[in-house]
């Protein structure tokens, strides 16, 4: 077996050109290798469609390559080569993501060299779109309008997402945050081919970007990427807004949608206060694992094992904008008892009522989390990404180092910042 | 200890084998570089195996629907507690599932692999079951069931399996119903377990960076039972070739109708290589009728019938074998209607040659990708292993598998006849 080198999943910073940041990740222990090209954008109300809708026109085809299945043709030739496109949420900002993921050419044995394909073939993607009339092709626009209007409209066929999901949106329907990524249907039936095509001309020239490529990189494949970034003519760089962090207005909000279903889910938002750039962001961590962060944890472990009230109920962070989130899957009946027994847990927390186990059990949790992060080539580069959308530095190991110092004292502390904002509850007809 | 080694140096990947004295068969495929190792050990026994005759009886035993699985869930009980806790005090991510064919305990960690790995060969071997704990499962049952009653996409496949077979309990939910699992008892479970976690009908796999030597002697340390025993008789009910129904519908809150398309296929009973042989072709023949680089894809695509969520796959098991392809549709029928067309239209014309050569490249570089995530490796040593393969051996079949086969499993899968279709729609 022949040896394998990593340089412990952290990438490394090539150039910076034109407001594009470009990272290698280096590992062979894949037999794949990824390239990531990311746009980001403030989450806006009178954007935040047209952000969503132009990639999904740009993935029908481009120069060369004018229909999905020429572009199916060219990615089968190329070992079952893989090419989407999406939008993620992080915070306040609004993450346009270009991907593609190749067999490393030690794999493959025509000679080519894939990764200069690979990176032709988005920019391509990206940069020279199959027009018509000097616009997007208006066909195109218009199936691509129904296909997003259709995955907004079945956002809530997955009732466990959902519930999250509306839950954070009612609480912050004041703030930028609480705009679902792909806009509403009636934001995206009033777009035009000529205005879409417009809209995003101006984004892929002045949006910030960072583009990530995992794998090894040749002297002769980082001299061609450089050449390559540089002969796009981008037009100086839009600076985007820090997220509002709010702390509680005041009443706490409750909400309640009925639907054809069978069990209820209760979903409870809290404002944390602290966001990942301060030095409480790790206490906050270890709270919200103690909390509701797996099987060791006081939600799973009084709410579900010795209730028996819950199939699933769990605590997550949304560290960009600090907020907390309370999801639980539960019989319609016995909504208040569940509410009750969940903020009673946050009251022990409070009252210092931590075990050694469920301090000690956290703790490791979180570790396991972040050491399998860097077996997949994806998550490694969401954690750079997430680093460099919430303005933190840590590499992994950084984090890790800063969690395993967080005290229960600091727990305690963290624990009375937090503040129940918003109930939401997806219950039965009738 | 004999220890069988199998290289494939072309992909930088090794296998282990060997076998305890009491049947039972253990995998190591090492991943240098990877931080996660990851565990399972499985017993051969899902949802469809609800009649059977146990070793050294005469008389046949039947147990009542979604009895693996209430099985699965009691496992984790141990006399000192639950072992979800153990695992967690080291950190380590316990899990378990239960499919049509397979009971699977696994755990995937990062560190101490040693002492998680004895929590796992323990506590699968050490059933604690009282009647007090199986009434209160039943409860977290019954809510697990209704969260599934809820979930579109799971209807619209167990509707379409319903709709393939008449008899086979492939058609039913693995967790079972209300009512079945208010039939379970503890002597039951035990029967079950006594019968199906003989370890002859079990096999360990451990996929990371790990010495593969003392993993196969903490098995040999740890595994209780010396002697195998002879095979189970499984008994699955008389299926035929006909459809149950052709076609399915249940109204249910989503926004975007959901569909899938099914081929029952009756070819049953292939052994070996054969399996990935015939399992390959139907998903090449998928590809090329109606994956991505199809014509059929394009027109689809472009009169808005089928969107990105469309998808497909092929399951070949011993006693039942169906293709599957669906998504959200504004129009199933008009979908169904123009695949039709397009069968039609091949068995008149013949398949193209040169679309085989294509797809089996990509085929190829896609499976080499899987090999990147040890979960995906895992599950499919897996499920392959009760067949009798590796996941490796899917390598000779890419470089053999020839057109006159490819056309000839066209023919016997392919049949409009054994077709159905199954639509979850609102009101």
């Amino acid at each position: 077996m022949t040896n394998i080198n990593t340089s412990g999943e952290k990438p490394d910073k090539i150039s910076e050109i034109n407001g594009i940041r470009i990272y290698n990740i280096k590992s062979d222990k894949f037999k794949t290798n990824t390239i990531n090209i990311f746009f980001e954008d403030d989450l806006n109300i009178n954007s935040v469609a047209l952000n969503a809708l132009f990639p999904s026109v740009l993935r029908r085809g481009c120069k060369g390559l004018p229909t999905i299945r020429d572009i199916n043709l060219y990615l089968e030739e190329l070992y079952g080569a893989v090419f989407d496109c999406g939008i993620v949420k992080k915070g306040e900002r609004q993450i346009i993501q270009f991907y593609f993921e190749y067999v490393s050419d030690k794999y493959t044995s025509d000679g080519h060299r894939n990764f200069e394909r690979a990176f032709e073939f988005l920019l391509n993607i990206i940069f020279n779109p199959h027009l018509q009339n000097g616009i997007f092709n208006e066909q195109y626009v218009e199936q691509e309008k129904n296909n997003l209007k259709m995955l907004v409209e079945g956002r809530t066929n997955d009732k466990v997402q959902y519930a999250l999901d509306r839950c954070y949106e009612l609480m912050c329907r004041e703030e930028p945050f609480g705009l679902y990524e792909y806009g509403t249907a009636r934001q995206i039936e009033g777009i035009t081919a000529r205005e879409l095509y417009s809209h995003y001309k101006e984004k892929v020239l002045t949006l910030p970007a960072d583009i990530f490529i995992t794998g090894e990189l040749s002297d002769t494949d980082t001299e061609f990427l450089i050449k390559r970034i540089r002969s796009i003519g981008r037009k100086g760089q839009k600076a985007l807004s820090a997220a509002i962090v709010k702390s509680l207005p005041g009443k706490i909000k409750y909400y309640e949608d009925k639907m054809d279903i069978n069990q209820a889910k209760l979903s409870l938002g809290f404002r944390t206060n602290i966001t990942a750039k301060e030095d409480e962001y790790y206490a906050l961590l270890v709270y919200n694992g103690i909390l509701g962060g797996g099987m060791h944890s006081k939600l799973f472990q009084n709410v579900r094992e010795k209730a028996g009230l819950a199939y699933y109920v769990f605590a997550g962070l949304e560290k960009f904008k600090g907020l907390m989130i309370i999801g639980s899957g539960i019989d319609i009946k016995e909504r208040e008892h569940v509410k009750e027994l969940i903020l009673k847990e946050l009251d022990e927390i409070q009252a210092g009522n931590i075990t050694d186990y469920e301090f000690k059990a956290t703790i490791k949790s979180l570790e396991t989390g972040i050491q399998s992060l860097k077996d997949s080539q994806l998550q490694i580069v969401d954690f750079y990404l997430s680093q460099l959308t919430a303005g933190t530095h840590d590499t992994m190991e950084a984090l890790l180092e800063k969690i395993k110092l967080v005290t229960k004292e600091e727990v305690i502390a963290v624990s009375k910042k937090i503040q129940l904002d918003t109930e939401y509850f997806l219950t039965a007809n009738n | 200890m004999k220890i069988e080694t199998i290289e494939y140096k072309k992909y930088d990947e090794m296998v282990y084998k060997y076998e305890h004295s009491s049947g039972l068969k253990c995998i190591v495929v090492p991943k240098r570089g990877y931080y996660k190792k990851y565990a399972t050990f499985s017993t051969q026994y899902g949802s469809v195996d609800n009649e059977f005759i146990i070793p050294g009886e005469k008389t046949k035993t039947k147990v009542p629907d979604g009895i693996a699985h209430f099985l699965e869930h009691k496992l984790f009980e141990q006399k000192d507690g639950s072992v979800m806790d153990k695992f967690a005090a080291l950190g380590s991510r316990p899990n378990a599932f239960t499919s049509f064919n397979q009971t699977v305990y696994l755990f995937s960690c990062t560190d101490m692999f040693k002492e998680n790995f004895d929590l796992l060969l323990n506590f699968v071997q050490n059933p604690y079951i009282t009647e007090e704990s199986v009434e209160k499962e039943k409860g977290i049952i019954a809510q697990e069931i209704n969260m599934y009653r809820d979930n579109p996409g799971w209807r619209v496949s167990f509707n379409l399996l319903d709709a393939l077979y008449k008899e086979h309990p492939v058609k039913l939910d693995i967790a079972g119903s209300i009512e079945s699992i208010g039939r379970i008892t503890k002597e039951t479970l035990y029967k079950c377990y006594d019968t199906f976690y003989h370890p002859s009908n079990m096999v360990i796999t451990v996929v990371g960076d790990v010495d593969y030597r003392q993993v196969f002697e903490q098995v040999e340390k740890n595994i209780k039972t010396a002697e195998k025993v002879s095979g189970i008789k499984r008994i699955y009910p008389e299926e035929g070739e006909g459809l149950n129904k052709k076609y399915s519908e249940q109204i249910m809150p989503v926004s975007t109708p959901l569909f899938y398309i099914g081929f029952k296929d009756s070819s049953l009973e292939p052994e070996g290589t054969e399996i990935l042989k015939y399992d390959l072709a139907v998903k090449l023949l998928l590809s090329a009728i109606i994956g991505k680089s199809s014509e059929l894809y394009t027109k689809l695509y472009d009169k808005g019938l089928i969107n990105s969520t469309f998808e497909m796959d092929f399951s070949l098991e011993k006693s039942y074998a169906y293709s599957m392809l669906g998504g959200e549709s504004i129009n199933p029928e008009a979908v169904m209607e123009l695949l039709v067309k397009e069968i039609k239209t091949i068995r008149d014309k013949g398949l193209e040659p040169s679309v085989f050569e294509r797809l089996r490249r990509a085929s190829k570089g896609r499976f080499l990708r899987q090999m990147n995530s040890v979960e995906s490796i895992s599950r499919s040593f897996i499920n392959l292993y009760f067949k009798g393969v590796t996941m490796f051996d899917y390598l000779n079949v890419y470089d053999t598998i020839g057109f006159d086969y490819i056309t000839d499993v066209f023919d016997k899968h392919f049949d409009i006849e054994r077709m159905a279709l199954s639509v979850v729609k609102n009101r």
